[in-house]
């Protein structure tokens, strides 16, 4: 089970409205590489993982990318604030709006809602934990272009928090990848599946 | 005790918190590591001491903190995804 600690993993204090950047960074919420996805994709693969120290990375991070997601939307929430009707009617966040005003509702920028497509549980070690890795990039490099589209310091710091993360994370899933390998016949390498196959 | 020491407890269990973090997901590749066991080990002493503090004089952080016999303030904004909490 899960327990809620009342505060931001690291804080979001924004002073400036932008309902158009709002609209990019919810990509980060419900968008392919998002933290909705990253905490599906490895609390969902723990339950095929058969290795005690990666079925603990994967609870681990998972955990800490809903933290992830509480900060992006926060962000949405307080870049969104206070917004006069003409203010929304002259951004592109009108679209978002006319659907679900200011909530925060997990959708990518380009419009198109959350999906579990986004999200990979293949049940098999190598495969899983190599998706884990390509997913932390992933979110890097959308991090990486959230920050070429502002320059507002309140937005680029949590944001770069949020990057670096994924790089912490990546580390960790490589040493995932190189444990479940530790673990395997050489020799069947990816004959056998220990998701799944019994060994013999 | 006022709202900026409240907010200046809460950045200290925070930078706790993200030192037990990296720590902990070490420790999930490397278990046999004792440096890393050592200062997760400190770092937990610390948050348990911060954590009192904090929930003595400002509120619940979980849900199992409501130190107060005879108010419910778990429910007391500002909420964390406010500007205002942070």
């Amino acid at each position: 089970m899960w327990t809620y600690d009342k505060k931001l993993q690291y804080p979001v204090k924004i002073k400036n409205p932008n309902p158009k950047l709002a609209q990019v960074i919810i990509s980060q919420l419900g968008g392919p590489d998002g933290e909705l996805a990253a905490s599906m994709r490895y609390l969902h693969q723990r339950y095929s993982m058969p290795y005690d120290s990666v079925r603990g990375i994967l609870t681990d991070v998972g955990t800490e990318e809903l933290a992830h997601l509480e900060m992006v939307a926060a962000i949405i929430h307080q870049l969104t604030r206070n917004l006069s009707d003409k203010e929304i009617a002259d951004s592109p966040f009108a679209t978002y709006f006319v659907d679900h005003t200011t909530g925060a509702y997990p959708v990518a920028a380009s419009g198109v809602p959350f999906d579990m497509k986004y999200v990979g549980v293949k049940g098999d070690v190598i495969a899983d934990l190599n998706e884990d890795l390509a997913a932390e990039q992933k979110a890097r490099v959308t991090y990486d272009n959230i920050l070429r589209l502002t320059d507002d310091p309140d937005v680029r710091d949590p944001i770069k928090y949020l990057r670096q993360r994924e790089l912490v994370h990546y580390q960790r899933f490589g040493d995932a990848l190189r444990i479940a390998q530790d673990n395997l016949d050489s020799k069947n390498f990816y004959a056998y599946n220990p998701s799944f196959d019994k060994k013999r | 005790m006022n709202g900026n020491d409240c907010k200046a407890l809460l950045k200290k269990i925070r930078e706790i918190d993200f030192a037990l973090q990296e720590t902990v997901l070490y420790l999930d590749a490397y278990p046999n590591n004792r440096r890393a066991l050592a200062y997760y080990q400190k770092m937990k002493a610390e948050r348990e001491m911060a954590v009192a503090a904090y929930e003595a004089s400002c509120g619940p952080l979980t849900m199992y903190g409501n130190v107060s016999a005879t108010s419910w303030d778990w429910i007391n904004g500002p909420w964390p995804w406010e500007a205002e909490a942070n």
